[in-house]
């Protein structure tokens, strides 16, 4: 039996003796095994043990949610005492609730025993490569680390959950540099389960690590135009997930302030468009398995060729508004490839930028956007012309969506999320 | 609060080496009311030991979610064997930096908690009050949030002590609709350093800043599209506030300076117009306790001010222990970690452009056709010191009188350009605290700036 399953049956015990009749919470023990590197060297190395403990109690239909990090019986004590304290001082609402019972399951995701000494061959290896092949490119940071964790999540109708899960992640901060002239920065990385492939192969790693060389001598744009965004798979993961919460999720769906509210069955979007939720994707490397209202995670189509499917709705968005709860909280994108390769996108813009970077806020609820354009380049004629500095984009989110061009066939997956590159028109590019 | 139960512990700490046994705890406690429904109500304490250990410039960090004395033995000895785990991959070897003195910061103040009904009943306080005063809004949300930190911090060579920084927030923003329905938002942040009590015992005082916010939403509504280009702005207090953090703060944080930061070739050099001065607080500001002081940084150094520019020349960075020995300056205490398992990294505190001699009615009615922007909702900077603001609040100023509001939009510039530009500033300075820093972890800070004139590129249709 697991640590975290033992402290679980105390817990239930405690809550039985302050009779609590309506529950669900989760606990969790984690570790973490980090490596630093700054300037290309090994800095420092960092572990982590933590613990985590949230419940979530019912007085009628009262609710009050706690948590901490303390486990202790103690601890879970404290945590229980002011679950009854914050779910007295509540509101009644109806619409707070967990889910029905869904069963007992284990699942098991990822690596879940590190080898510590090929992940520091493979971050050399990686470093040997980037000294070799760009020789332009200062890795200013990078983190390397392995997290794993055993969850454990119980509610009052019967459902018994636990996790236990184990991945590998890496990240670099990069900029070039030449003599005195230095580029902005740039950010990549990717999540995996398995050291098999080295580092510089992985997600949009190269791309990067490419394009932050050929960005050394920037042009300042002059005037504006209205073009084409050209969005690397990173950008138009953000773009997608932008909308979806924007114009589909729970605040803006209960206030009514949602562009997107009355919108299911109808075009938002191109029709080459269709995005779905896929934890179960074997390039996911640790998809949902139990959302946070307690519900066995589903996969969920959100736009199928442009039409809406759903909103993004939580039991308690679902239950105040009347309609269907989601059950997927996590965010594990996969969007459907196009029937262009990215060369062939290329050549058919005439002008507009190849988008590497959003510099921006999250933009409001009436989804306009006004945002740097970072790490990008002009295209002109079909072909990329130049890396650009001091050059923004402003547009709207709906009208991104609507005006999609091409998708292209080739996806990158970073181990969270599946992406083409998507390319839309009517983008006002500007600047000085 | 954390009772001190790891100062024996100390006696573990190894020779040769720099050793940092550090006790923290970080609480929340939130409340959402959306459109009067509570949709959240949630409290968390996340407590726990760390030691990071300098073993010539191989660093070992270790933590436990535990606060016990054995938690304390077992993170010293994981972050001393880390150290010496990685010295055996890293080439890095420096000597290690000199002490600056020792002694112990007394508890600089106290956290008070406050039941989760008299924040509920404050919110809901609140929210009666933008439904009785604020008509035409389509929704409103009142949402409180504390974070407050306590650290009880042991250095084996420089200072130790007991500090806490309690703060708390009622954030109101409201949506209102455009005549063709298009949704519009505003928000203001209430409260700032203290308990709930400190901040919310009185709600009456800010019933002029939510019909202040309500008047700003209502002219948003009729709000026009700022016209792309490099434009005369006058930035109100906040946005110069945001200029220091993001725009040249970031830039002259030493980690950053050494990663090749356009600050590393500019010490010493013009980078702002000679009205430009700029301070990063430790924490007192006019004689007054600044918005986040800081008074000791998570590696024992005591926190004191550093100026960053002074009348336009770049003068200084922002460092840890080791940044500071290799630039050759003195580290005022700004290596921080938010969580008790965050290591300690280079952070801003209360990064402040000093004010000038203009009032702000002098700075708007000198510009002929041009903006003025008020609040940003968030800021982003690169090592070129290219940087962007998100535009909440403007509105248009013409033959110096102001005129239409802006809906939203974003700004940019090269910040030691920019700052060339700045040719008024005005006699005052507008602090604000309720935001988080992203840079690796997260961190409190404050930021603050005087209205200034300047040239400035904008986004728009």
């Amino acid at each position: 039996m697991s640590e975290i399953r033992t402290i679980a049956d105390k817990f239930d015990g405690m809550i039985k003796n302050n009779h609590i009749e309506k529950y669900s919470y989760t606990l969790s023990q984690s570790e973490k095994q980090e490596l630093n590197l700054e300037n290309g060297e090994f800095k420092l190395m960092r572990t982590l043990f933590n613990n985590n403990g949230n419940i979530k109690v019912f007085l009628g239909s009262k609710m009050g949610a706690v948590g901490g990090n303390d486990i202790t019986d103690e601890g879970l004590k404290k945590l229980i005492a002011d679950g009854i304290a914050a779910a007295e001082s509540a509101e009644e609402d109806p619409c707070h609730d967990i889910a029905p019972d869904q069963g007992k399951d284990v699942f098991k995701q990822g690596a879940l025993e590190p080898d510590l000494d090929k992940f520091i061959e493979r971050i050399k290896e990686f470093l040997d490569t980037v000294a070799k092949d760009f020789p332009k490119v200062r890795i200013m940071a990078s983190t390397g680390s392995y997290d794993k964790w055993n969850w454990i999540s119980r509610n009052s109708n019967g459902t018994e959950f636990e996790g236990f899960g184990g991945q590998y992640y890496f990240s670099i901060e990069i900029c070039a540099t030449d003599g005195e002239k230095t580029t902005g920065l740039d950010y990549t990385g990717f999540s995996t389960k398995t050291l098999d492939k080295p580092f510089i192969e992985m997600a949009d790693i190269k791309e990067k690590l490419t394009n932050i060389e050929l960005s050394l001598n920037p042009v300042a744009l002059e005037g504006k135009f209205e073009g084409t965004i050209l969005m690397t798979p990173s950008q138009a993961g953000g773009f997608i997930a932008m909308s979806m919460f924007n114009f589909a999720s729970s605040g803006g769906i209960i206030d009514g302030t949602a562009l997107w509210k009355d919108k299911i069955g109808e075009q938002v979007a191109s029709e080459k468009l269709s995005v779905a939720l896929k934890p179960f994707d074997e390039r996911i490397v640790m998809g949902e398995r139990a959302t946070a209202s307690g519900f066995r995670t589903e996969e969920a189509d959100l736009i199928e060729k442009g039409v809406l499917k759903r909103h993004l709705l939580s039991l308690y968005a679902a239950n105040k508004t009347g309609r269907p709860v989601l059950k997927n909280s996590g965010f594990d994108l996969v969007v459907e490839p196009g029937d262009k390769t990215f060369a062939e996108m290329l050549a058919s813009i005439d002008k507009g930028l190849l988008l590497g970077g959003f510099s921006g806020g999250q933009p409001g609820a009436n989804g306009e956007f006004s945002a740097v354009a970072k790490n990008s380049f002009l295209i002109e004629n079909g072909k990329i012309k130049c890396a650009v500095t001091e050059t923004m984009i402003n547009g709207n989110l709906a009208d991104v969506m609507k005006n999609i061009t091409a998708i292209s066939k080739e996806q990158i997956c970073d181990g969270g999320g599946v992406v083409p590159y998507i390319a839309a028109s009517g983008v006002v590019i500007s600047g000085k | 609060m954390l009772q001190d139960i790891i100062r024996s512990k100390t006696e573990l700490f190894a020779d040769g080496v720099q050793t940092v046994l550090r006790g923290h705890e970080n609480r929340q406690r939130s409340v959402t009311l959306l459109k009067g429904n509570l949709v959240n109500n949630g409290r968390s304490e996340a407590k726990g030991i760390s030691a990071r250990v300098n073993n010539n410039g191989t660093y070992g960090f270790a933590s436990i979610a535990e606060y016990t004395p054995e938690a304390a033995e077992k993170v010293i000895k994981a972050a001393t064997e880390n150290a010496l785990f990685l010295g055996r991959h890293s080439g890095r070897n420096i000597v290690l930096p000199a002490s600056l003195g020792t002694g112990f910061i007394d508890l600089n103040d106290t956290i008070v908690d406050t039941e989760q009904k008299q924040i509920i009943e404050a919110c809901k306080a609140l929210d009666s009050y933008v439904v009785e005063h604020c008509p035409n809004l389509t929704s409103r949300t009142i949402s409180y949030t504390e974070d407050s930190q306590d650290r009880i911090v042991y250095s084996s060579d420089a200072f130790s002590g007991h500090l806490v920084t309690p703060r708390c927030y009622i954030y109101v923003m409201m949506t209102a609709e455009t005549k063709d329905g298009t949704p519009v938002e505003l928000f203001k942040a209430l409260g700032g350093y203290g308990s709930f009590h400190d901040n919310f015992d009185n709600l009456e005082q800010y019933h002029s800043d939510i019909d202040d916010l309500y008047k700003k939403i209502m002219d948003k509504r009729e709000g026009v599209f700022a016209e792309a280009g490099y434009k005369t702005v006058v930035l109100g207090g906040m946005m110069g506030g945001m200029l220091a953090h993001e725009a040249v703060g970031h830039t002259v944080e030493a980690d950053l300076v050494r990663g090749g930061s356009v600050a590393g070739p500019s010490l010493n050099k013009r980078v702002a117009s000679d009205l430009v001065t700029m301070v990063d607080f430790a924490h007192t500001y006019n004689g007054e306790r600044a918005p986040l002081p800081v008074y000791l940084d998570d590696e024992g150094t005591k926190a004191v001010d550093d100026v960053l520019i002074k009348d336009g020349i770049l003068v200084g960075y922002m460092n840890d222990r080791e940044t500071a020995q290799e630039f050759g300056m003195q580290p005022t205490g700004n290596a921080r970690g938010w969580g008790f398992g965050d290591e300690p990294i280079i952070r801003m505190r209360n990064t402040c452009i000093l004010p000038g001699k203009n009032t702000v009615e002098e700075l708007i009615s000198s510009v002929e056709d041009g903006y003025y922007l008020i609040d940003s909702g968030n800021g982003q900077a690169d090592l070129t010191g290219e940087f962007m603001f998100g535009v909440t609040c403007g509105y248009e100023i013409k033959n110096g009188k102001l005129g239409r509001a802006l809906l939203d939009t974003t700004v940019t510039g090269v910040a030691f350009e920019m700052l060339k530009t700045v040719d008024m500033v005005s006699n005052e300075v507008t602090w604000s605290s309720s935001g988080f820093c992203g840079k690796k972890q997260r961190m409190a800070v404050g930021m603050g700036g005087p209205h200034m004139r300047c040239k400035i590129m904008i986004g728009g249709r």
